[in-house]
């Protein structure tokens, strides 16, 4: 069982508090919401727990293992992470680029075969762009690039998916649709997910869990039942919240 | 791009015709064979044109050879070091530093077999300074990164121009050919061939890990590299390769940027293909180039670096509009 565990972790950025003693427990099954108003330090967190930086103190442990213990490819096969900008500077085609999540489960010499191919084949036709295989990723539109990008996550299979704002560039229908398919990793294959969001109503919609971000280091973590509710988004955002009762749960509108 | 069933017949024709090259290129010349006078001294090396054949055409053919694919590798990784394709190591001031640091070892006397080394010195420092002023994604990435390589070449170019002013005048026009680019003298040392093999297959392991660089260094470290070691062995890599291109040809330039690009059209951007295509095509590129720069104005011989520049910089103006362009 997969779990990333992070112990009285501070977490700051050119001197400003992002998380002070942040404890938490991820594990399978769970869907985070990770919440907070722009440049709080969203994607600066999700990077720590990616192990692509350091904390100024505390640990990340994955498999109860300190991630600066862990070499990069074993984590890579444990933990997949969609950053926040996707760009595509050489012309490789749609298939290759989602193929590259195979990555860390082959070896130097090793080719991907029709088994990595089938998976690569799965995870473009499960973002629709299926026709798409052997476009050049250069020509491909900012939301096409995005879902790629999670493609390519999905290709990598990992037990611990950290998105920084999956949603991004994305129309309505596509906004769902990505968070279809991680809410499909969390509950059919048992893996964790955190997702930085700014649409509390995909919060609301999807995840279990929600971790605020307040600013100079202060959060709050729990389950969403508890912190999703109009005064604690007034407090996170420091504007007027109202929330409306809808036939799928409550829902929030900015208020006047 | 051509299909992927094809690339692999495309690897073996780039094969045919680069070791083809180097043997047919030696009937033509000052002195032209024809197909039984070259048959007669390709088989029998104490024919009357035996010696030329053997001594002089070939391996002056075999380091054209060598030092086309090795600056067309060369480039090949310095373009996903810096995920721009205008990077080559004449652009950029890495064969510039190298050429500096062997002329200045030949002014000082330095032992023949000691100048690689310091070419390879010139090319690590050169690289090094360039990379670490203009890696980075931003928006001026690409900006800044031209106007590092060309102040750093400039930089090369004024220590050189001084080194050239305070040498004797019977040595100049042998320096500047060199300077340029020329394969006149040039024969391929037995450990340069072990540079350049030992490279490719090394750089063919890391294909795939050159591929999940070429995303940017973020995505590399996520998917499992240890950046860190790959970026260095990389440097390592492209700072070898031209230094030992340098040390048999001085700076040819442009060839790191010429025949990366055209692979890149042909068999795209994967480095399991695009290495060894863009190795044999450099072969081949720089043979032709060099039998043109010795046969257009024959008797007169030419440095082969005019010719590659020639073809170059129209190609580069080309590709910068594309970027512009692109908005990259």
């Amino acid at each position: 069982m997969t779990t990333l565990v992070c112990q009285s972790l501070d977490v700051s950025i050119a001197g400003k508090k992002i998380a002070d003693g942040l404890d938490l427990e991820l594990t399978p099954g769970q869907f985070w919401g990770l919440l907070g108003p722009n440049g709080i330090g969203k994607t600066t967190l999700l990077k720590c727990l990616a192990g692509l930086s350091t904390p100024d103190s505390g640990t990340v442990l994955l498999e109860d293992q300190s991630m600066v213990e862990i070499p990069r490819r074993a984590i890579a096969r444990l933990l997949g992470m969609l950053q926040q900008h996707t760009v595509y500077v050489f012309d490789a085609s749609v298939l290759e680029t989602a193929l590259t999540g195979r990555h860390p489960h082959l070896g130097h010499w090793k080719r991907e075969g029709a088994h990595d191919k089938q998976k690569a084949l799965d995870a473009i036709r499960a973002v629709d762009l299926d026709g798409f295989e052997n476009r050049c990723v250069t020509g491909l539109s900012g939301g096409e690039a995005r879902r790629l990008a999670f493609a390519s996550l999905l290709v990598q299979e990992p037990a611990i998916l950290l998105l920084d704002e999956p949603t991004n560039h994305l129309d309505m229908r596509h906004q769902v649709r990505i968070m279809d398919r991680v809410e499909e990793q969390v509950k059919n294959l048992q893996r964790c997910a955190i997702t930085a969001l700014h649409d509390v109503n995909l919060a609301a919609r999807y995840c279990s869990h929600i971790l605020m971000l307040f600013g100079d280091g202060k959060w709050r973590a729990g389950h969403v039942d508890d912190l999703l509710n109009r005064k604690m988004l007034q407090q996170l955002y420091s504007c007027p919240v109202e929330s409306v009762q809808t036939s799928a749960g409550k829902r929030f509108l900015p208020g006047n | 791009m051509i299909p992927t069933t094809l690339r692999r017949s495309l690897l073996i024709l780039l094969l045919i015709m680069s070791v083809g090259s180097v043997f047919l290129v030696s009937a033509i010349g000052s002195v032209s064979l024809g197909w039984g006078e070259w048959l007669k001294a390709m088989t029998d090396s104490s024919s009357q044109h035996g010696e030329l054949v053997w001594r002089l055409r070939l391996p002056r053919a075999l380091a054209a050879w060598a030092v086309g694919s090795m600056l067309a590798m060369s480039g090949c990784l310095m373009q996903v070091l810096l995920r721009n394709p205008l990077a080559d190591p004449y652009v950029l001031g890495v064969s510039g530093g190298a050429a500096f640091a062997s002329l200045l070892g030949m002014v000082f006397g330095v032992a023949v077999i000691y100048l690689p080394w310091l070419a390879l010195l010139g090319a690590l420092v050169s690289i090094l300074l360039v990379f670490s002023l203009a890696r980075g994604t931003g928006p001026w990435s690409g900006t800044r990164l031209l106007l590092t390589g060309v102040v750093t070449a400039s930089g090369w170019a004024a220590l050189i121009s001084l080194i050239l002013s305070l040498s004797p005048d019977n040595s100049l026009r042998g320096m500047l050919f060199w300077l340029m680019g020329d394969l006149s003298y040039a024969t391929v040392p037995g450990w340069a061939l072990g540079v350049l093999a030992a490279s490719l297959i090394l750089i063919m392991g890391l294909a795939r890990s050159l591929n999940v660089l070429a995303m940017g260094e973020t995505t590399a470290r996520l998917l499992g590299e240890p950046t860190r070691r790959l970026l260095w062995l990389v440097y390592l890599l492209a700072s070898m390769l031209t230094a030992t291109a340098v040390s048999i040809a001085g700076s040819v330039g442009f060839v790191g940027l010429i025949v990366p690009h055209l692979m890149r059209l042909v068999v795209g951007s994967d480095h399991r293909i695009l290495i060894p295509a863009a190795t044999l095509f450099g072969g081949l590129f720089l043979v032709l180039s060099d039998t043109l720069a010795r046969t257009v104005l024959s008797p007169q011989q030419l440095p082969v670096g005019v010719i590659t520049a020639l073809l170059g910089v129209p190609l580069f103006l080309l590709l910068l509009n594309r970027a512009r362009l692109k908005g990259v």
